[in-house]
């Protein structure tokens, strides 16, 4: 009988409908979207943290008031990705609470360049650009995803992301158009997240998970393919603006259609994401502690304040 | 006045167990527009739940009204296809079900009205 109903469930991915929070689904399928939509929520409240750093210290008032808005989004990102992995998480006894607490335990992860130090105003302007590039390139590849609640929400998530690219893009031609030490400093700051953005697509090895991931149409693309096509936008465009990449083996092979590249190095990235030991890691995982646990009162106040008014 | 770190710890646990309820959220974005649902999130109560709808859903978009509707108050239909079924062929509701209309209209040497010529006509000074 769980054969058939495995069988009846695959038989729809692959008619292309979509699922919904309360279809009947494998667990497989329930674990591989949960740690996949966990990890998507918390990479865009913990990427909010190297940007915020950079919200007092903005040029211009200008500046300031975009990159607010762009981090604000961010978090905004996270509140809806967390309400669709609660309501995967639910069957399992989970809540918001337990899959906050598991960024504090380390339990989940999140991308590498949230890990990185942002020193310069260059840096705040090559994760508008680049980082968020690379991102949206991993969302719009999930637009089609068999899993309805997380598909909803990404279209939503696009549409802002379409702002946050033109944010990005803003800074750095400023700065491309400014004066030496300005392209210089733009300069070192790609070189500084060049191999990090690099790794974020993920290693080239297609892992079960991944495969499993493709067969359920949760996603459809390769880590790889996903990097080429970054490659194939941004390579261009980078060097436009007169910036060299740090990457003297980077040239696209015509006859494989591929680009070459250095790869970075997949152990030591792997391991600043697993433990948690990049540069501010600790530093960006103890705010969020700050944020989760000592204001937790306030959370139980309001609930209080509210049973408090109906009785 | 700072909290020890124990203090904290205790506050903490007896505060971890609190959960909010899910809202579901609906907006509206002009007078002419029906309340659309645009996704659900967690709040404290309904006062919240509405303060939050604007934070989350409305950084950009203009509306004139939200409402909050508790998760556990919204009724649906059951997740079966023949709740939905087409017994049988329904064009004779339809505009499609009429296209012959024009070409038989061309026989009078008149053509056929649609009812967005209407509109514009009626609004014509
Ligand atoms: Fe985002
Ligand atoms: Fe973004």
């Amino acid at each position: 009988m769980p054969e058939a109903r495995r069988e009846a469930f695959m038989a729809r991915i692959r008619r292309g409908e979509k699922i919904e929070a309360h279809d009947w689904m494998p667990d497989d399928y329930r674990l591989l979207l949960l740690r996949l939509i966990h990890m998507h929520a918390v990479s865009e409240i913990m990427g909010a943290y190297p940007e915020k750093e950079w919200v007092p210290k903005a040029p211009t008032l200008r500046r300031k008031m975009s990159l607010m808005a762009k981090v604000q989004d961010e978090i905004g990102h996270g509140q809806l990705l967390l309400r669709v992995a609660e309501d995967l998480a639910a069957p399992l006894g989970r809540d918001r609470m337990e899959l906050m607490d598991d960024v504090i335990t380390g339990r989940v992860k999140f991308h590498n360049v949230f890990h990185m130090e942002a020193p310069t105003w260059a840096d705040a302007g090559i994760i508008g650009w680049l980082v968020d590039g690379a991102a949206i390139i991993t969302q719009t590849a999930l637009l089609d995803c068999s899993y309805a609640p997380y598909a909803r929400v990404l279209k939503r998530i696009c549409a802002e992301e379409s702002f946050h690219m033109q944010h990005g893009e803003s800074i750095i031609l400023s700065l491309a158009e400014g004066e030496p030490w300005q392209r210089e400093m733009l300069q070192e700051a790609l070189n500084r997240w060049w191999e990090a953005i690099l790794f974020f697509f993920g290693p080239p090895v297609v892992t079960d998970a991944a495969r499993r991931m493709m067969e359920y149409r949760i996603r459809s693309r390769t880590n790889e393919e996903l990097r080429q096509k970054f490659l194939t936008r941004y390579v261009p465009r980078i060097r436009a603006v007169g910036l060299e990449i740090p990457d003297s083996a980077l040239r696209f092979d015509e006859e494989a259609g591929l680009w070459r590249y250095t790869e970075p190095d997949w152990e030591r990235w792997s391991r600043v994401v697993r433990e948690n030991i990049g540069p501010k890691s600790q530093e960006r995982i103890a705010l969020r502690r700050m944020a989760h646990q000592d204001q937790a009162w306030v959370r139980e106040a309001l609930v209080r304040a509210r049973t408090a008014a109906v009785v | 006045m700072a909290m020890t770190q124990v203090e904290k710890d205790q506050v903490y646990e007896r505060a971890r167990h609190t959960s909010y309820d899910v809202y579901e959220i609906f907006v509206q974005a002009s007078d002419l527009d029906p309340h659309v649902h645009v996704g659900s999130l967690l709040a404290p109560s309904p006062e919240w739940a509405l303060q939050l709808a604007r934070e989350n859903f409305l950084r950009r978009a203009d509306a004139i009204n939200i409402w909050a509707v508790r998760r556990s108050d919204v009724h649906a239909t059951p997740d079966d296809p023949d709740w939905f079924a087409r017994e049988f062929d329904r064009k004779y509701r339809d505009v499609s079900g009429y296209a012959d209309n024009a070409r038989r209209w061309k026989r009078f040497k008149a053509q056929a009205m649609n009812i967005d010529d209407v509109i514009a006509d009626v609004r014509k000074e």
